[in-house]
């Protein structure tokens, strides 16, 4: 089948399929998956991922009835598109598609606009937080999954894949068709989240249960005790953006809420921009 | 029970807020307020040049909130500088364009004003149709930035910048007929009676609002079968976002209080009241704010729990 070749503002195009190009992705075998987390907190660690923000996470579905019942795992992170709405949506050039198919951030040109969050199906960026524990990392800019380009280009495979017990992360170049990940490709049948997007995604699956992989299904069934919650975790973290409605209360009075964090977040924000400039000018 | 059921997940917040929503409202009013505010010196209908400079007014002043809002929403808010730097400039991503557009616009305005209150024909309407152009592609920039993703399905339909670009006209009419009230009764109250705006233009300005109030109730209407008649996401988002969590900002705010009782005010004898019109206008204005809520949040609702 022959690839669309096409390049969003300047941007490196897709690389799946062409000769002489890497496309580095990942297969996730869902099968071999035993939900023990080693993944998202070997990212935490390599990262230094504040709280309340993941790179990568799991997800968690029970299925059947008792006594046939089974637990679905299902590792998340960012999709490393061949064609990321991301980068295209984003107005100062900060996230880029790398020529061996990694989608990276560059935080010194971050704005903090989070265009690409709403842009994002996959709900794989997230705002750092303006507290961090290290002052010296970045804060107040968008942040995601580099698939490890730091530990890729000494040889290395991505935290979350050296530490998986059940190994049932696989990275490799797809286009290589003696990697591991391109030989999975052939052998087994591969999902993706959201094709109808034409994304094209570099994260694939293998074993992925379609309901646990839908967006509206994840609304519809959630248990009682998950959907609680949500919203109480939304009622008491308001978060950067000042705009969570949760079930059950007042639109308005939320919507008032919400302005109301917003107008009481301007001083802060301003001490630290004139914290930065002192740092960074004065001293 | 064959369905699987998901017992646990990350929490996401939206990433755009209350903040984006009330600078979708101050933009589409001041472009609508501006429109009308053009009437008279860019084309020529001598008797709405009496508004242009309380119109142009009031949409500066709408559009002087607006950067406080956008700046202080970013995460960098001295940030904001890299919108206009070249080396940081993207094509393709909207928000350049519409940073650029929302510069550009109030400046424009500004010499539009000073070209009315000195009487330059010439320039005002030279300066006052570049203005136009600039006000319509504001606010249709606002539908644009929404519709352009596509994992939001609520957002991503081509109505998106023609139903902001409506709203925006007939939120701008309303406010403008409320600020006129205002100014109306404060220059009577100064004992500069001579100063007030002739109150049957906005009897006119109030019918134009209400073709504009029917126009959008279309467009809601196709939007609706859009959602009843989509995929599984769409009659998800209609019903468990725009009935279920927004049903006050779309169903009452926005339907009932914002479109179908200012209509009916305004096809009964009521409109020709001073206080009919200025109760449609208030609920018209709160009206277009219930459809600013739930196409920013409601929009990015679903997804926070995928």
């Amino acid at each position: 089948m022959r690839e669309r070749q096409r390049s969003y503002g300047l941007q490196t195009p897709g690389t799946r399929g062409v000769p002489g190009m890497k496309r580095y992705g990942m297969v996730i075998d869902l099968r071999k998956c035993i939900g023990c987390m080693s993944c998202v907190v070997a990212c935490k660690a390599e990262f230094g991922v504040p709280m309340g923000v993941w790179r990568t996470w799991v997800k968690v579905a029970d299925k059947g009835t008792y006594p046939n019942t089974k637990r679905i795992f299902m590792p998340r992170m960012c999709n490393h598109c061949d064609y990321p709405v991301c980068v295209r949506n984003c107005p100062t050039q900060a996230t880029y598609k790398h020529k061996d198919g990694f989608v990276l951030q560059r935080y010194n040109r971050c704005i903090g606009c989070r265009t690409c969050m709403v842009a994002c199906p996959y709900n794989a960026r997230h705002l750092i937080p303006a507290k961090r524990t290290d002052k010296n990392l970045p804060k107040l800019v968008v942040d995601k999954c580099t698939l490890c380009i730091h530990r890729v280009k000494k040889g290395l495979v991505p935290a979350c894949v050296q530490a998986c017990v059940g190994g049932a992360r696989i990275f490799g170049d797809m286009n290589d068709p003696n990697s591991e990940v391109a030989q999975l490709a052939t052998r087994e049948t591969l999902t993706v989240l959201k094709p109808e997007l034409g994304t094209s995604p570099s994260v694939s699956y293998i074993g992925g249960d379609w309901e646990i992989m839908d967006e509206s299904h994840s609304y519809l069934n959630r248990t009682t005790q998950l959907r609680e919650e949500f919203n109480t975790y939304k009622r008491n973290h308001e978060g950067d953006a000042f705009g969570d409605i949760v079930e059950g209360e007042s639109t308005m009075r939320q919507v008032s809420r919400n302005f109301g964090g917003f107008l009481r977040s301007i001083p802060h924000k301003a001490k630290e921009v004139f914290d930065a400039y002192v740092n960074l000018y004065l001293r | 029970m064959n369905e699987s059921v998901i017992i646990s997940n990350v929490f996401h917040h939206v990433a755009w807020g209350t903040t984006i929503s009330v600078y979708f409202w101050l933009v589409g009013a001041s472009a609508g307020a501006y429109v009308i505010a053009s009437l008279g010196w860019v084309f020529g209908v001598e008797r709405y040049k009496q508004l242009a400079l309380p119109a142009t007014g009031m949409a500066i002043i709408l559009l002087m909130l607006v950067p406080v809002l956008l700046v202080w929403d970013l995460g960098q808010p001295l940030r904001f500088i890299y919108l206009m730097l070249p080396s940081y400039w993207h094509a393709t991503g909207p928000m350049s364009w519409g940073s650029v557009l929302i510069m550009i616009y109030p400046i424009t305005m500004m010499f539009y004003g000073y070209s009315v209150i000195k009487e330059n024909k010439r320039w005002a309407k030279m300066i006052g149709g570049l203005c136009v152009f600039l006000a319509v592609a504001v606010e249709l920039y606002t539908g644009v930035v929404m519709e352009f993703n596509p994992g939001r399905s609520l957002n991503h339909t081509a109505l998106a910048p023609l139903l902001f670009l409506t709203g925006a006209f007939i939120s701008g009419v309303a406010v403008l007929v409320l600020w006129v009230w205002i100014r109306n009764m404060i220059v009577s109250a100064i004992s500069r009676a001579e100063k007030r705006v002739d109150w049957s233009l906005m009897e006119e300005l109030a019918q134009y609002m209400m073709y504009g109030l029917i126009f959008d109730a279309f467009l809601l209407f196709l939007e609706f079968m859009q959602s009843v008649y989509g995929n599984q996401d769409e009659v998800m988002a209609h019903e468990e976002v725009l009935l279920g969590v927004f049903r006050f900002s779309y169903l009452w705010l926005e339907i009932v209080i914002g479109l179908l009782i200012p209509i009916i005010i305004l096809v009964s004898p009521l409109k020709r009241t001073r206080f009919g019109i200025v109760i449609a206008c208030i609920m018209v204005g709160a009206g277009v704010y219930g459809m600013r809520i739930w196409w920013v949040m409601g929009g990015q609702y679903l997804q926070t729990f995928y």
